[in-house]
């Protein structure tokens, strides 16, 4: 074997990573060549002068496990357990259906496609969400919809400027989100909202009247709203006479039936009205609060 | 040099095990971070490289990857493979390929190691070590990259192979350049502080 092959398998047979063969050949060069040997020596005296190299301190204190990984913990309120997952921007979950921390940890990784650590609920977040759940929650504390895509995004922050105690329709959504055809998708996003209670979903109900379907099922819908003060049983009264919108014959403005300004109408001024054309017929123009229909 | 401690560590991330994914990223995130700051000798980009990798291993962990393919997953050289596959993409993005040093590659002879330059005892020394360390960062990041795999992080040529894609033998001799190089350039070194 010639100096040049050796010299590149010294370094593996430091290491007893040679095939046999290749070792046995190596080796006996290395009895003769004093040059060869030496530089068995060197790479030795490199091995171990390199390794006692530390290694750099990367930028900022914190460990990376804190921004690759998200928090979350339960919480109580008035007997229901609420599990909320948060980053270091703001709410990332709420759920009420888990029943381990192990269930909503992995249900989480699957829809969010990031891992959790169990760590106490900042304080604000607790009472944002109890808030929420009492019906009681005037401001959304900050939510983090990171992965969510921007129409997503767009109409979960359209949701959370809907009043409390009053609802609007999927219509209503997807027409503020600028698609107006794409109620479905709208319906679709209520239904897989990360942040149920803390971003009302439940404040948004069918063009078709009533209150319509929720995740954690109609009656939570129901239970909620009558907590932030819908007036639930109106609004089905209506949806079974088929009214939609209720204008006034003073102002001649029509708005939701849930539109605070609506609900300062009087009876004696209050009308009714099946859908749109009825209103344009009788030249009356949308609420600009409750914007129930683009203004002509 | 098999750890097969982080292989099953692999299979409890796929399995999202409680806990797992943090000890993989506290086992792995310092010798990642030193891997990719040889390469592109900067902190913040090194930073950055490591917790995308981290983000990519997590979804192909989880998302991606059948359990049989974890299980047959070698992690080290994987997860070095996925900083390096970062880390180069990164260096070709910026263009500034100043800091490359001019005698890129010197693939001549291979001559053997004069033991002149006295590595041996001397390189206990802090000050050896400081010009150990400065003499490393004037190779070029190909070599530097080996140096930290064989002798930083002792990984053997055939992991090295899987994170690097080079055959074995090819490997062999790269490696040995690397150490002539860093030689060279440490005996450089020795001569401008004697001037």
């Amino acid at each position: 074997m010639q100096c040049r092959s050796v010299l590149t398998r010294i370094d593996a047979l430091r290491t007893g990573e040679l095939e046999r063969g290749d070792s046995v050949e190596v080796e006996s060069h290395l009895h003769t060549c004093g040059s060869c040997h030496d530089s068995l020596t060197d790479v030795e005296n490199f091995a171990t002068a390199v390794r006692s190299l530390a290694a750099p301190r990367r930028p900022g204190q914190e460990s990376l496990v804190s921004t690759l990984c998200d928090s979350f913990d339960s919480i109580d309120v008035d007997g229901t357990r609420v599990w909320i997952a948060y980053s270091s921007n703001g709410v990332r979950a709420v759920d009420m259906r888990a029943s381990t921390a192990d269930e909503f940890r992995k249900s989480y990784g699957v829809r969010c496609r990031r891992e959790l650590r169990q760590q106490p609920v900042p304080e604000r977040y607790r009472k944002a969400v109890a808030a929420a759940l009492r019906g009681e929650l005037s401001s959304a504390p900050d939510v983090d919809l990171t992965g969510r895509t921007d129409f997503e995004q767009t109409v979960l922050r359209i949701i959370a400027e809907i009043p409390r105690g009053e609802v609007r329709t999927y219509e209503w959504v997807a027409r503020e989100a600028g698609r107006p055809k794409a109620v479905r998708a709208v319906g679709n996003i209520m239904a897989s909202n990360p942040v149920p209670l803390v971003l009302p979903c439940h404040r948004v109900v069918p063009t078709s009247g009533g209150i319509g379907n929720y995740g954690y099922g109609p009656a939570m819908k129901r239970k909620l709203l009558a907590a932030e003060g819908t007036p639930v049983e109106e609004l089905e009264t209506l949806a079974r006479e088929g009214v939609r919108y209720v204008g006034s014959r003073t102002t001649k403005i029509f708005c939701f039936p849930t539109c605070r300004d609506a609900r300062r109408i009087r009876d004696a001024n209050k009308v009714g009205f099946h859908d749109l054309g009825e209103t344009r017929e009788l030249g009356y123009r949308p609420c600009k609060r409750c914007t129930p229909a683009v203004a002509a | 040099m098999k750890a097969p401690e982080s292989e099953n560590l692999a299979l409890a991330v796929h399995h999202r095990a409680q806990g797992a994914f943090e000890k993989l990223v506290d086992e792995f995130e310092p010798r990642l971070f030193n891997y990719a700051n040889r390469i592109l000798d900067n902190r913040f980009d090194a930073q950055e490289v490591v917790q995308d990798a981290f983000l990519r291993a997590h979804d192909a962990l989880t998302r991606q990857y059948e359990a049989a393919r974890v299980e047959a997953l070698a992690v080290k050289p994987w997860l070095f493979r996925i900083v390096r596959n970062l880390a180069f993409n990164k260096r070709r993005g910026s263009k500034t390929r100043l800091d490359e040093p001019l005698t890129a590659f010197d693939d001549g002879r291979i001559g053997p190691l004069v033991s002149g330059c006295s590595v041996t005892a001397a390189l206990e020394e802090h000050q050896e070590r400081q010009a150990l360390e400065q003499a490393l960062s004037t190779l070029p990041a190909s070599s530097r990259e080996l140096i930290v795999l064989r002798f930083m992080e002792e990984m053997s040529y055939a992991d090295i192979s899987k994170t690097v894609g080079l055959d074995e033998s090819a490997l062999r001799g790269r490696v040995f350049r690397s150490l002539k190089l860093l030689r060279d350039a440490l005996s450089q070194n020795e001569v401008t502080h004697a001037v």
